[in-house]
């Protein structure tokens, strides 16, 4: 959240692709354009938000090409792919791959708009919740193994006395640690603990249901 | 009647009555009559001629030469002939009036009874009224036994005498005045004078009286001018004034006032031809000389009657027991020329009026001949429309033939255009939507005010190069699918190579295919149709294209060339792919052959079709595995040049 998002263009078509620039940038938006799948790979990935902008047929890799290698790189921009002539069998794999949109030329300007609006949404609140969940398994890390062991019973619905009977320690103990890990991962009943419990399972994977 | 005739017959008989077969047996029945006619009449024949001689000795009044004997000696010989051709005929002219008198008399008839005393007649005929009376005055000399039968004896002259013995007989004839008088004052109704002519001779006398008789019943209506045995020369120059309200009626004459001696024919012909009026007469030789007509007896029908009452008196038959009608029959004798010269109204003119010297009118004359003609013509016809016809139907049938291929060749540039599709859209879409992001960054800009003068001037600048771009793809679209016309215009090969490039680019570039052309420096120049020959190539690269869909990407590429020699050029399209089989290469080009799953095999049946019709040739070369190549050659022309020969 730190910089502007950038959207990226690739498209072999110049005619296409600086129209598309003009328009992107006339929005407000940053745009970096890319004549060919390669020119984009040639540039470092871009590590900030934004979005990817693809044409689906071009020479050389084609944009669903390009969207296959982005992921096994682990890179995780929005795709929105941008075609003037598409079959059902390729816009299927486009979605299947998580492309978040399927636009076809000639889109109004508004739609594309939109459409990367949205992405670059998306894109904010992916990074938002993946930062979450590092700043969650950052404060857990904080745990000892004891208050761990405790916050599964907690998490688990088991009372003091049933945990302090099955740790074999004290009530009075476990109420301590009980308190200690719920100051350190800054919950303040057992509900939001359970909640937080249910995030650390799930993460780091997928995009967040509750949105 | 041999016995295979008969089979023939009993044969046919069986067969039934159907029409052919009826008609062969009537032939057949006929031929048998008249078989058997001949055989009885080779029986009968010569036992007559060993019963009887028939011998007529026939004696005319007058010489030889009035046509009137002539016509009469014909009637005579044909009735003779008919029953008897072996009849012996004598015939003896007495040469009235030139000779006549007593001794002329008495010496003809001691000539004729010892010229024919050897050969004595079965019958005689005599012909005219001095005649008769020649024979009935000599009879006691002369052959007393033998019948005698009068031809050409005037009613009127028997009248006169005592009757006839009982072995004299004839039908007389009436000199019908009266009736031709009639006659010429019905067809000139204007007529007030009637000219009477006659001669001098003792006949002429006779004939002056009849005249007066007859025209004593026409006193009321026209005045009477007689002019009775004038000289010739005062009858012609009388003649020769006479008015329009006249008509002249004679009998003609043997003799004139001057003595000079006339057939009556002859006169009248003289009459007729000085006169001014229209001349009538009574006699059947007049017709011809000049005599409007008259009601007359024809003296070949007197003959005729002469001669069938003679053969029947030499059959045996007693004179006394014929039965012979009155009078011979008269009809009216015209001369149509004469009809036409007086203008006499041809309705006028009885239906069964003997007419003569009507000129036949065309049809007539020339009726075969001009059927002839007209066959000819209408058979010339019918040909030349028959050939017509078929010369028609042979341009519709080339035509239809022409306009299969031509919608053949177009059918198929549709489905090419069908397999283009994704390209095409891909081809427009792309500058349509570059002119859509361009159009609404300007708005953008302009609203938020963020726009320089220079980036708004490249914007629209760039509109109209992407709205050109889509335009032009439309353009080389709507040539290759339109129905077009087939043209005959020189082309240059380079520019078809690269319009077809740019058709099919993008294509080439969906399917990972690099297209590319070799173009030459030269103009390569052909004539014939530019979309045609631009659909060759087109299937020629789409077949490439499909060939190389499963090689490696790196292997896909499809070259064109272009070559041009002094009188051919030649375009090759290469490709590596999968090429073609030794066993498919000669069927390539055939209708409905096709390796494809989704082909119909007509491709490059057409392609063959159209280079064909361009006055060319398409060959095609593969070794498997080493991709295929095909060839075109056509006949090059200089450029703007048309010696390209062929049809399209």
């Amino acid at each position: 959240m730190s910089s502007s998002p950038l959207v990226h263009v690739v498209d072999d078509d110049d005619s296409l692709r600086t129209a598309v620039v003009r328009l992107l940038t006339a929005a407000g938006l940053e745009v970096r354009a890319y004549a060919s799948a390669g020119d984009f790979l040639l540039h470092p990935l871009p590590q900030g938000p934004g979005c990817l902008l693809l044409d689906l047929r071009m020479p050389g890799p084609s944009g669903l090409e390009l969207q296959r290698a982005l992921q096994n790189l682990g890179a995780t921009l929005p795709v929105i792919f941008f075609t003037a002539h598409a079959d059902v069998a390729c816009s299927v794999e486009a979605m299947k791959a998580g492309a978040v949109d399927f636009l076809m030329k000639p889109v109004e300007p508004q739609v594309l708009l939109d459409a990367v609006h949205r992405a670059l949404e998306r894109d904010r609140l992916l990074r938002a919740a993946r930062a979450d969940a590092q700043d969650l398994r950052a404060r857990f890390a904080l745990l000892t193994q004891r208050e761990r062991e405790v916050f599964d019973l907690v998490v688990a619905g088991k009372l003091n006395k049933q945990i302090a009977d099955e740790l074999g320690i004290a009530e009075r103990t476990v109420k301590a640690q009980r308190a200690q890990l719920m100051t350190k991962l800054g919950a303040e009943s057992a509900a939001e603990l359970g909640r937080l419990a249910e995030r650390l399972q799930r993460l780091p994977e997928g995009p967040l249901d509750a949105r | 009647m041999t016995p295979e005739r008969s089979n023939r017959g009993t044969r046919a008989d069986g067969f039934g009555p159907d029409l052919p077969h009826g008609r062969w047996r009537a032939i057949w029945l006929a031929w048998r009559g008249v078989a058997i006619c001949l055989v009885l009449m080779g029986a009968v024949a010569p036992a007559r001629a060993e019963t009887a001689r028939r011998h007529v000795l026939v004696l005319f009044e007058n010489n030889r030469l009035l046509p009137a004997n002539v016509l009469g000696d014909r009637g005579i010989t044909s009735a003779l002939g008919e029953v008897d051709r072996s009849t012996e005929i004598s015939t003896e002219f007495l040469d009235y009036p030139r000779f006549s008198g007593a001794a002329y008399v008495g010496t003809i008839t001691r000539f004729l009874r010892e010229k024919y005393a050897a050969r004595p007649p079965g019958v005689i005929i005599v012909a005219g009224d001095t005649a008769l009376d020649f024979v009935l005055n000599t009879r006691a000399e002369l052959f007393p036994q033998v019948p005698v039968v009068h031809v050409g004896v005037a009613s009127s002259f028997l009248t006169s005498r005592p009757p006839l013995p009982e072995d004299v007989v004839g039908v007389p004839f009436a000199q019908d005045f009266a009736g031709t008088i009639a006659q010429a004052l019905k067809w000139h109704p204007q007529a007030r004078h009637l000219v009477l002519i006659t001669g001098a001779a003792e006949r002429d006398r006779e004939w002056e009286q009849d005249l007066r008789r007859a025209a004593g019943g026409f006193e009321g209506r026209v005045s009477i001018e007689m002019l009775a045995g004038r000289p010739m020369a005062e009858v012609l120059k009388r003649v020769a004034e006479l008015g329009p309200d006249t008509v002249v009626a004679t009998p003609g004459f043997f003799r004139d006032g001057a003595g000079s001696i006339y057939l009556p024919a002859d006169s009248v012909r003289l009459i007729a031809r000085a006169a001014t009026a229209p001349v009538y007469g009574p006699f059947v030789t007049f017709i011809g000389t000049g005599v409007v007509g008259g009601w007359m007896t024809s003296f070949e029908a007197m003959g005729r009657e002469g001669g069938a009452i003679a053969n029947r008196l030499l059959d045996g038959q007693a004179a006394a027991t014929l039965r012979l009608p009155q009078m011979m029959p008269s009809a009216l004798y015209v001369d149509w020329r004469q009809i036409e010269r007086w203008g006499i109204d041809p309705d006028a003119v009885p239906a069964d009026a003997v007419i003569q010297f009507r000129a036949p009118g065309f049809w007539q004359t020339y009726r075969k001949e001009a059927m002839a003609v007209a066959l000819a013509f209408l058979l010339q016809s019918l040909l030349l429309t028959a050939l017509l016809l078929e010369r028609n139907r042979r341009r519709l049938a080339q035509s239809s033939v022409d306009r299969h291929r031509f919608e053949l060749a177009h059918a198929s540039r549709l489905a090419v255009a069908g397999e283009l599709t994704g390209s095409i859209a891909h081809e427009i879409n792309q500058p349509l939507a570059a002119i859509l992001s361009n159009a609404a960054a300007a708005e953008m800009m302009l609203d938020r005010g963020t726009a320089r003068p220079g980036e708004l001037k490249d914007i629209l600048a760039d509109i109209r190069r992407d709205d050109l771009r889509a335009s032009e793809v439309i353009r080389r679209l709507r040539a290759l699918l339109a129905k077009h016309e087939v043209e005959r215009q020189p082309v240059d090969l380079n520019d078809i190579l690269s319009d077809v490039i740019a058709l099919l680019n993008a294509e080439a570039r969906r399917r990972r295919i690099a297209l590319s052309a070799r173009p030459v420096g030269e103009t390569i120049t052909v004539v014939g149709d530019r979309i045609q020959l631009q659909q060759v190539l087109i299937n020629l690269i789409m077949n490439a294209m499909d060939a190389l869909a499963d090689t490696p990407e790196e292997q896909r590429n499809i070259v064109l060339s272009l070559e041009g020699s002094a009188t051919d050029a030649t375009i090759r399209v290469r490709d590596r792919g999968h090429g073609i089989t030794a066993e498919h290469l000669p069927k390539l080009f055939d209708s409905f052959f096709t390796t494809k799953r989704k082909g119909i095999g007509l491709g490059l049946s057409i392609a063959r079709t159209l280079v064909e019709a361009h006055g060319g040739t398409i060959t095609a070369e593969s070794a498997p595995g080493e991709g295929a190549t095909f060839t075109i050659q056509l006949p090059r022309v200089a450029p703007g040049g048309s010696a390209w020969v062929g049809r399209a």
